[in-house]
């Protein structure tokens, strides 16, 4: 067991600024998880996070068609809290959305579509956004499928 | 700011390493340096001639052949990988460079990404 492991008192980012790519989707992978409780950690460590960047398959995390069963944890709705509570921005791919089927009101009137099912507070946005994380000198964490 | 975006998975089979170009694309879009590293089984995203029409495809060909006019510093492809899979210059896209994959290469760069 370990005793104690050692406290981080300084971190490699400019003012200890995180963002975070989740790539992996909720229940086929642990990277929404995983980065969650890295989240909660960092907070608690009194670190920021700028931006929580959603990409790839990872955009399934802002749907708000999810309602796994009442005993399981609800990562999407634990995502969505954590942000809401915390005044963090959270950012699904533009792109990586359309393609999986996750859209807001405006690109379901622009494509004409019958739904959207975009979760609060997510919004959808552009590659810009997380290479603005990547040029600003933010720390950029990539939660993957094998996370 | 420099970045270095390695693609380790063969194309065609999920749209993984064509998010992953997306992403070289767009920093490449905001005059960010950025340039793409092939390794493993995605050292076959650099094989010249590929035709995709058979899994109704594009093929991603046209695209890396287009990365230095859009501003992508280089091609890299890892060379362990071009032995494993029989890959030599004359099979490779134009503008390709073998290297060889490891902290010298990744040391030159502020940021180094994996395709998910």
């Amino acid at each position: 067991m370990i005793s104690s492991l050692p406290e981080q008192t300084k971190t490699p980012a400019p003012a200890g600024v995180f963002t975070l790519v989740i790539t992996g989707a909720p229940y086929s992978s642990q990277a929404p998880q995983t980065a969650l409780r890295f989240a909660r950690a960092a907070l608690a460590a009194n670190k920021r996070i700028d931006r929580v960047f959603l990409y790839g398959d990872g955009v399934h995390l802002a749907s708000s068609l999810s309602a796994p069963p009442s005993d399981e944890l609800n990562l999407c709705d634990a995502w969505s809290v954590f942000l809401t509570e915390n005044h963090i921005a959270g950012v699904a791919c533009i792109a990586s959305a359309l393609r999986r089927g996750l859209v807001d009101e405006s690109e379901m009137q622009r494509y004409q579509l019958t739904a959207s099912n975009l979760r609060a507070p997510f919004e959808i946005a552009g590659l810009g956004e997380w290479v603005d994380s990547m040029a600003t000198g933010s720390r950029v964490l990539y939660f993957h499928k094998g996370a | 700011m420099s970045t270095l975006i390695i693609i380790d998975q063969p194309p065609y089979g999920s749209w993984e390493g064509r998010e992953a170009l997306d992403m070289a694309f767009s920093l490449a879009a905001f005059d960010q340096p950025v340039s793409l590293l092939f390794c493993g089984a995605g050292v076959n995203w650099l094989r010249k001639g590929q035709d995709a029409a058979e899994v109704q495809q594009k093929s991603i060909e046209r695209n890396l052949a287009a990365a230095p006019v859009f501003g992508v510093e280089a091609l890299l492809a890892d060379r362990s990988a071009c032995d494993q899979y029989g890959l030599d210059d004359a099979a490779l896209l134009d503008h390709v460079t073998i290297t060889d994959l490891g902290k010298e290469l990744t040391g030159r760069f502020d940021h180094v990404a994996f395709a998910g």
